[in-house]
């Protein structure tokens, strides 16, 4: 198998000792892609991002070189880098695992990107409940700033770029670029209207790059190793390595690194070890809470963006919540649209008001008082959700209760004829 | 202006480049749905009514957000948006309480306007509602979170408009609601304009509120009778009450745009006050005695005419004021000035501090018709005096007759001493008015004239722009217009050679008469007025 010659990248020195530290990076090569990228144009930096087929981590899937190409190149006004490090995506963990292990892998990547579009200033955004990565990144600025690699005339090259956190106050909205962006100027997170869009408009009303964590972290490599090296690793327009965080009911949780396009069930059976008590798989949400679940016998897939949207689901942020036959999908789907509800922003009408509707309608149905018509309005809801919002959330809250009641629509309906959950309740809790 | 070719609904239109979509289609003919979109406030797209369609595009587009560009085919009567906008309707009302029956919105309510007119007729959702208790939130309006559908109107006028975050949208998801910043009152002047333009039953205006259903006023328009602005308003009143029941702000770009302050929108209260002046009087000794017009035009013109005979037209004080109308400012000085060749002819100032909002002024100058006095010849001639001199001069002795086309307090027309003393000396003190004062009370002769609602009229703003008033209520116990009283008084005094019927006509006889007016006519000022010649000289008055 191809996964069995993979070597890690992102995570290659995240087991040693104070491998968060400055000392340890640096060790193994660290910065040295900065040195080199600073010696090229940021064009060059651009087009070799571009080339390398590098697409954004953070669940869109969006081309980076692309993205900072838009940014215009005109130098008479400033333009902003802004991480988002604001991972709130139930089932995702993968970028806090770079902000605690290697920070300054995402600094470095960051810097890369900022000489790239132009930037002198970059923002990182990072949830508030990521306490202990804020100090550490902070500690990282720190070091780099006196290593002299962040701040004025940066290693001699004329270049200067200020890196400053930003800790947010915990709203999964402002993981939404346009929210992250509101938020940073102290505003409300709601998301913007589009277009224009951030690289035109963005912070503070300027060009601006929203970048995922794990994607910066990439960049660095790509400027060592070249775009065709990363291109070498995963499928056709999918390519480079993959920080895939599996959870739910495994074995062996946690953050694997591997290739794009590795085999769902190669990835729950072989690093997550299989499901405890050898119990059959009965779902998979494959890249975090709004991507759409998948039956047990759908998971012989490649988990990569092309494949998944193929399957009917989402690659989101490549981290799948494993559920086994006692999981009850009816309040899998329930805990799910709580959560849209709870983080819906409340700024446009069908998110706002279809979101806790949904997640009314499914309690109802874990709690035996449904009807089948209910069934048939929360199809219809998340329909009139999808495609009508400002901003993809209100995809990503339509999409998960759709996906179960679709996929699952049996249970359902024993859950409906019954009147009871006929798992009671299942392994889950109530959450909380 | 660069002009773009677009379709809507196959109907072709060139439009200027940028025009959104809804007044795109305006300009077409066609309507789409708006909530929070507001030409005078910022596009926030998020009451998600206004989807249309585009060709060639997938998904749909908030018509509010979305600039026309050339060759767009804009579609807004496919079955894809009929579904999105039923479908957010179903969305606004799952929380609504549905209680158009004793809200004070209902019969003017956005909400419940496309609810008639697309929206679902029985709500799928089978829950209960999440419900708030109302809440007072300033001198002027009441907040129902219920009715809410957090269009952000009101929270963008206050912040656009006045300048002033005194009301913001907290909390989240379907727990987000509008309230004021730390539960502090709303206290900009503006700020009853969001009663005007709150879509729904929300936030409605505390003085209005259940005094009538909107059904049962007609709507007249105006100007405001409060400074020189001359914001244009909608007059709402009980035909059958004869009562007025509120204000409302009347779209004119070149005046107010959309909006008033909360002083002209209360400001009809005092025409209603009891303390109104109903009949002619005169002083008696220990009192006063109503008289019939009859009786006090031709006592009154005589009485004058004597004074003016033994001691000339320099005895005759005449203060006018800039809350009448240009027809009556214009008779006025046909009477006294031009009639008996009065040159002490003058009107006193009220100035006061002008509120200067973000994107609003409350100007300082209080008088209606500052500027239409001045150009109509209420101002001293032939080295006449001014008010303050005439005041004076009464006080002295050497003005014998004192005639005031409004009351008010002493001090508005000079030290209260002088004045006091000068209303005791004069031979005649006349007063016209709407409400008794400390002028009236000392007057020989009190005449009830009428208020900006009782009779027809111009006003002329501070930059020139002449606007018609409209006599609104049926005249109440014997008050007269103002402009009759004058003409009366006139045709007695036998210098008005015939009485004109009505505004209308005096106002074609001021525009021949007057320079500045020249061309203007009921006609060419229409609903939204139009400026004088040379509108911008002679800006300055008094």
């Amino acid at each position: 198998m191809l996964t069995a010659t993979f070597e890690p990248v992102i995570t290659r020195t995240m087991g040693l000792p104070d491998s968060h530290t400055l000392g340890v990076y640096t060790k193994y090569g660290g910065y040295e892609a900065l040195v080199m990228a600073l010696q090229k144009p940021p064009d060059e930096i651009i087009d070799l991002v571009k080339r390398s087929g590098l697409r954004g981590r953070g669940g869109a899937g969006f081309p980076t070189g692309t993205k900072w190409g838009f940014v215009p190149k005109s130098g008479d006004q400033p333009k902003y880098m802004c991480v988002n490090a604001d991972e709130s995506e139930p089932g995702a963990f993968k970028d806090r695992l770079i902000c605690q292990k290697d920070p300054h892998q995402l600094l470095e990547g960051t810097l890369i990107g900022s000489y790239a579009i132009g930037a002198n200033r970059a923002y990182i955004y990072i949830r508030g409940e990521f306490a202990r990565e804020a100090r550490l990144l902070e500690a990282a600025i720190e070091e780099a700033h006196e290593a002299g690699f962040v701040g004025t005339n940066i290693l001699g090259s004329g270049w200067s770029c200020e890196v400053t956190m930003y800790v947010g106050a915990g709203a999964y909205i402002c993981g939404e670029e346009t929210g992250l962006i509101e938020s940073l100027e102290g505003k409300r997170g709601w998301p913007r209207l589009k277009p224009p869009f951030p690289a035109v408009v963005g912070l503070f009303g300027r060009p601006t790059v929203v970048n995922n964590v794990e994607t910066l972290a990439c960049v660095p490599h790509i400027v060592k190793r070249g775009a065709e090296w990363f291109r070498s690793i995963g499928p056709e327009r999918n390519s480079g390595p993959k920080l895939y965080g599996l959870s739910g009911h495994v074995n062996r949780p946690g953050v694997f690194e591997l290739p794009m396009g590795i085999s769902l069930r190669e990835l729950i059976d072989e690093y997550g070890e299989g499901v405890p008590g050898g119990r059959p798989v009965k779902g998979v949400i494959p890249g975090g809470a709004s991507c759409p679940v998948l039956r047990g016998d759908e998971i012989d897939l490649p988990m990569d963006f092309d494949s998944l949207t193929r399957a009917g689901s989402l690659f989101g942020t490549g981290t799948p919540i494993v559920m086994d036959d006692t999981t009850c999908m009816v309040r899998a789907a329930w805990i799910t649209a709580r959560f849209f509800a709870h983080e819906s922003c409340g700024q446009c009408t069908p998110c706002r008001e279809g979101c806790g509707w949904l997640q009314r309608l499914l309690w109802k149905i874990e709690e035996g008082q449904g009807e089948e018509r209910d069934l048939e309005t929360i199809l219809s809801v998340t329909d009139q959700i999808e495609g009508n919002t400002i901003c993809a959330l209100g995809d990503a809250a339509a999409w998960p209760a759709r996906g179960f009641a679709k996929k699952f629509r049996d249970e359902f309906l024993q859950h409906i004829r019954e009147k009871r959950c006929p798992l009671d309740g299942g392994s889950l809790s109530d959450g909380d | 202006m660069a002009l773009v070719k677009v379709k809507i609904d196959g109907r072709e239109i060139s439009v200027e480049k940028g025009t959104n979509l809804i007044e795109a289609a305006k300009l077409a003919g066609v309507f789409v749905p708006h909530f929070c979109y507001h030409p005078g406030l910022p596009v926030v797209g998020v009451c998600r009514i206004c989807l249309c369609e585009l060709e060639g595009r997938p998904k749909l587009v908030a018509g509010c957000a979305t600039p026309v560009e050339e060759g767009m085919h804009v579609v807004t009567r496919s079955p894809k948006v009929t579904d999105a906008r039923r479908a957010v309707m179903e969305f606004l009302l799952i929380h609504h309480p549905l209680d158009c029956p004793v809200c004070d919105k209902g019969g003017e309510c956005t909400l419940q306007d496309y609810t008639m007119l697309m929206g679902p007729s029985k709500s799928r959702f089978r829950f209960e509602k999440i419900t708030w208790p109302e809440e007072d939130v300033g001198g002027k309006l009441i907040l129902n979170k219920n009715r809410c559908i957090l269009c952000m109107r009101c929270v963008n006028l206050c912040k656009e408009v006045a300048g002033q975050d005194e009301i913001a949208v907290l909390n989240r998801g379907e727990q987000t609601f509008i309230g004021t910043v730390d539960g502090r009152n709303i206290e900009n002047e503006l700020a009853g304009n969001i009663a005007d333009i709150c879509p729904v039953g929300a936030l409605t205006s505390k003085d209005f509120r259940f005094k009538a259903r909107p059904w049962e006023l007609t709507n007249v328009p105006s100007v405001c009778p409060h400074c020189s602005k001359g914001c244009n308003i909608v007059v709402g009143y009980h035909p059958r009450r004869n009562e007025i029941l509120r204000h409302t702000a009347r779209t004119n770009m070149d005046v107010n745009q959309w909006w008033i302050c909360d002083r002209g929108r209360g400001g009809f209260h005092f025409l209603h006050d009891k303390a109104r002046l109903l009949a002619p009087a005169r002083k008696v000794d220990g009192g006063t005695r109503t008289v019939s017009w009859n009786q006090a035009i031709p006592e009154i013109a005589s009485t004058l005419r004597e004074i003016i005979v033994r001691h000339g037209a320099r005895a005759v004080g005449v203060i006018g004021s800039g809350t009448l109308t240009n027809e009556e400012c214009y008779l006025a000085r046909a009477v006294f000035r031009d009639g008996l060749g009065i040159t002490h002819i003058d009107f006193p100032r009220r100035p006061q501090p002008e509120v200067a909002y973000k994107k609003f002024t409350i100007e300082g100058d209080k008088d209606p018709n500052a500027r239409g006095a001045k150009l109509c010849g209420v101002t001293p001639v032939d080295s006449g005096l001014g008010t303050r001199d005439m005041m004076r001069a009464a006080a002295e002795g050497t003005i014998k007759a004192l005639v005031f086309l409004r009351g008010g307090p002493l001090d508005l027309f000079g030290e209260p001493a002088i004045v006091e003393r000068a209303l005791g000396n004069v031979d005649l003190a006349l007063v016209i008015d709407i409400l008794p004062s400390a002028v009236s009370e000392r007057a020989h002769w009190v005449l009830p004239g009428v208020s900006f609602a009782e009779k027809d009229g111009t006003f002329t703003n501070s930059k020139g722009r002449v606007q018609r008033i409209r006599k609104v209520l049926t005249l109440r116990g014997d008050t007269r217009e103002d402009w009759r009283i004058l003409q009366d008084l006139g045709t007695h005094l036998g210098v008005l050679t015939a009485a004109d019927p009505g505004p209308e006509r005096i106002f074609d006889r001021l525009a021949q008469a007057i320079p500045a007016f020249s061309g203007l006519s009921y006609a060419t000022l229409g609903e939204l007025g139009a400026p004088i010649a040379d509108a911008t000289a002679d800006v300055a008055v008094g």
